[in-house]
């Protein structure tokens, strides 16, 4: 019996290396304290408000929300989030709307950082505020803005149409027009934070690079093309994966512009995660919903990461 | 003593341990029994005196949205007067006043119950929002019964009290009943020499001939929107006689030849008499509203609002000159509004004296007295017998006329999923509007997801 553990210490090396590396860890941590020390309130903050909710979303997906006491379901707000024909179409809709904003605002943001970058100090920062300036603006203000541009009678949109000798268009009215109406509003405004991003992506750019592009009679384009673009990679990437979050979560759009309408026409994951949530009270099928979106959006991630991703650092 | 105490639960009591263990507990246990004897004199001496819980001292926490503004632009001055006066006459008592807009009102109680952390008072409409029959099931919401007289309750009207009574039992105090009604333009009426209906009734005919001669030149005679939790349109869906759900409330029923004709009422306006503008029917809720009221703009003749509409159109910044009318009559031949009833809802506590200190305030701030000043100065219809018969709209004929549809108001259906099924049907109504269904169609369509509900 008093053999046993002497010999699974001398013959496993598991007990012994797993020791190791807890030691080197501590070693570690006492060595950088004084860095701990200082990240302990961001990392206690983020524990609380984003990795404990988190956690507890996803415990609360497998049960049955009540007040007064909630039960275990299993599976059971998975299936049902599946097979409800709304959460099915919302998720269409925020799939198609994706697809379709984030390669227009990382192109958007790479063309007008493009144009602003060769402009002098004085002018690339007046142009970097003016395009920032939606970023700050709340977006409840943006749809505000952009529900009465839509306006049958009065928006400025039949306005133009009605010059250009077309029938006005009821934009957010008609199942077919709704959901691009709210493309056109996310495409149109511009990506203030993309531009900034990529200006500072281009300035660090080595210099050199271009004057032997030019030296080896490279033209503007070119130069462009073969070693701009390569070399803002990271940067596109990271928009990317940014703006792709972002939009799988637009929300105060549809609140304040359509409602999910006309029908089920403009109708989100987020948007239908509110509603089953905070008006349905049923917060373990919300919590699932969450859950799905939450794996969807880090598949694409993945996705875009892989292709993406480059070998420049 | 770590050891000590593990060695001890290891290696079992001593004889001497055990000795002290059972002196201890038989302590433990005669107190015990004195603590309760205390506690029973103590609820004794309370059931001795029905006014011991005026003695009470402690917080009750009480939210309220914005009313009328006094002088100083303050539109919580009404309330924070009626807590000073109850706070006045039982000192030990703090009511802690949480001023939250109406719009976050539904979101942030919704919260506070999923949290468990509800206030004592509120303003809620126990049908659907925030509040439903759910939360009474589960006990969030108190029953008001036990602080209500017989002879109080049968002040309140019947539909009031009905709307806030579930399971034989009153789960709040009804304050305020509001009807939809339709609102006309009548400077619009006269420049179009159109004659307004007598004493604000017509029959659909009448109402569609109307609309024809008022609309042109920029103008439409008719607008509304559609969307989940307002009822605006819903009259000409009832019109008919068509209602959502079956009485014992297990069956949907607006897919019937009555619903489907009130729709298609509806529908004819905008599409076969082309009296209204193209985006009738949609969920533009400020702007249909500026259409009729805006100063700018007043491009429609007649909308339907509710209640509060008219004290904005009596109000400087949309003052209008207008009338109040009935929803036209179909073939059931009777004038259909939808109405609602508010109130003050009362949350469960543990605490037995603090919900009766709490019930006293509510009956405070919801008196006959109270009542009536609200209607004067908030544009609301009292839901007690005795504030109505002191005629708080005498002097304002509008107020009056929407008071007299009251009589007609039909409630929307008490079903504890209510505004899911609200969602199911309206979607459809704004495909019935925008033409992309037939009125037959989207009924149906709403019907099968309404079933699906009902059959959960």
């Amino acid at each position: 019996m008093g053999i046993k553990p002497a010999l699974k210490t001398d013959f496993d090396p598991k007990p012994v290396k797993k020791q190791s590396r807890m030691k080197v860890l501590l070693i570690q941590i006492n060595k950088n304290k004084v860095a701990y020390l200082f990240l302990m309130p961001k990392l206690i903050f983020f524990a609380l408000f984003m990795l404990i909710p988190i956690v507890w979303s996803f415990v609360l997906s497998f049960q049955e929300f009540n007040i007064m006491g909630s039960t275990w379901v299993g599976i059971e707000n998975y299936v049902d989030a599946f097979q409800s024909k709304v959460f099915r179409i919302s998720l269409w809709n925020t799939l198609l709307y994706t697809i379709i904003t984030v390669p227009a605002f990382v192109l958007t943001a790479l063309l007008i950082a493009t144009l602003v970058q060769p402009l002098g100090k004085l002018s690339q920062s007046f142009f970097r505020a003016a395009f920032y300036l939606p970023t700050v603006t709340s977006m409840v203000i943006i749809a505000m803005v952009w529900r009465w541009m839509y306006n049958y009678k009065f928006g400025l949109f039949n306005y133009i149409v009605g010059l250009l000798g077309m029938d006005p268009v009821n934009w957010l009215g008609q199942s077919d027009t709704a959901l691009l109406s709210l493309m056109i509003m996310s495409i149109l405004i511009p990506p203030g934070s993309g531009i900034i991003i990529y200006l500072a992506a281009m300035n660090e750019i080595d210099q050199t690079l271009y004057e032997a592009a030019k030296i080896d009679g490279a033209n503007t384009f070119q130069r462009w093309w073969r070693i701009t673009v390569p070399m803002l990679k990271p940067t596109t990437l990271y928009l990317f994966i940014l703006s792709t979050i972002g939009s799988f979560q637009v929300f105060t759009q549809i609140i304040m512009m359509t409602g999910g309408g006309p029908g089920n026409a403009t109708e989100t994951i987020v948007h239908v995660i509110y509603k089953t949530a905070f008006r349905d009270f049923k917060f373990g099928l919300a919590s699932a919903q969450s859950v799905i979106l939450f794996f969807i959006i880090m598949i694409f991630a993945i996705f875009q990461y892989r292709t993406l991703r480059s070998d420049h650092h | 003593m770590i050891v000590s105490v593990y060695k001890t639960i290891r290696g079992g009591f001593t004889l001497k341990m055990k000795k002290w263990l059972m002196t201890i507990l038989s302590l433990v246990l005669v107190l015990g029994i004195f603590a309760g004897c205390s506690n029973k004199d103590a609820s004794n001496d309370k059931n001795d005196d029905p006014d011991a819980w005026k003695k009470w001292e402690g917080t009750i926490t009480m939210w309220d949205g914005p009313r009328w503004a006094d002088k100083k632009d303050n539109k919580y001055h009404w309330i924070e007067d009626k807590i000073a006066e109850f706070q006045e006459e039982y000192p030990g008592v703090k009511i802690d006043l949480v001023k939250t807009p109406w719009a976050e009102m539904n979101d942030k109680l919704s919260v506070a119950i999923a949290g468990r952390a509800w206030p004592d008072i509120a303003p809620v409409d126990i049908s659907g929002g925030s509040v439903n029959i759910n939360h009474i099931k589960q006990g969030v919401v108190a029953p008001f019964d036990p602080y209500l007289t017989e002879d109080e309750k049968a002040d309140f009207y019947d539909n009031a009290v009905e709307a806030y009574t579930y399971d034989s039992k009153l789960y709040g105090i009804p304050n305020s009943i509001s009807v939809h009604a339709m609102l006309l333009n009548l400077d619009i009426f006269e420049e179009k020499g159109v004659e307004p209906p007598k004493d604000g009734k017509w029959t659909y005919d009448e109402f569609v001939e109307k609309m024809e001669a008022l609309t042109g030149d920029k103008v439409d005679g008719f607008s509304t929107y559609i969307l989940p939790g307002y009822y605006e349109a819903w009259p000409f869906l009832l019109m008919d006689g068509g209602y959502p759900l079956s009485e014992d409330l297990s069956e949907y029923t607006f897919d019937s030849e009555e619903a489907i004709s009130g729709l298609q009422k509806l529908v004819d306006l905008k599409f076969k008499y082309e009296v209204t503008p193209e985006s009738m029917g949609g969920q533009d809720v400020g702007g249909t509203w500026k259409a009729w009221a805006a100063n700018d703009q007043r491009t429609v003749a007649v909308e339907p609002w509710a209640t509060w509409a008219i004290a904005s159109a009596q109000g400087e910044e949309f003052k209008t000159n207008f009338m109040v009318a009935q929803y036209p009559t179909g073939k059931t031949g009777e004038p259909v509004t939808i109405g609602g009833v508010g109130g003050w809802v009362m949350f469960n506590s543990e605490d037995e004296t603090k919900k009766r200190v709490a019930a006293e305030f509510v009956k405070h701030i919801s008196s006959t007295d109270e009542q009536v000043t609200m209607a004067k100065n908030y544009g609301i219809f009292p839901a007690r017998k005795s504030a109505a018969e002191q005629e708080p709209f005498a002097d304002n004929p509008q107020m009056a006329k929407a008071q007299e549809l009251s009589k007609h108001a039909v409630m929307v259906p008490r079903h504890p999923s209510w505004a899911r099924i609200d969602e199911a049907i309206q979607k459809q109504l704004q495909l019935a509007l925008n033409g992309e269904k037939t009125p037959k169609e989207a009924l149906k369509s709403a019907g099968e997801t309404v079933e699906a509900i009902l059959n959960e």
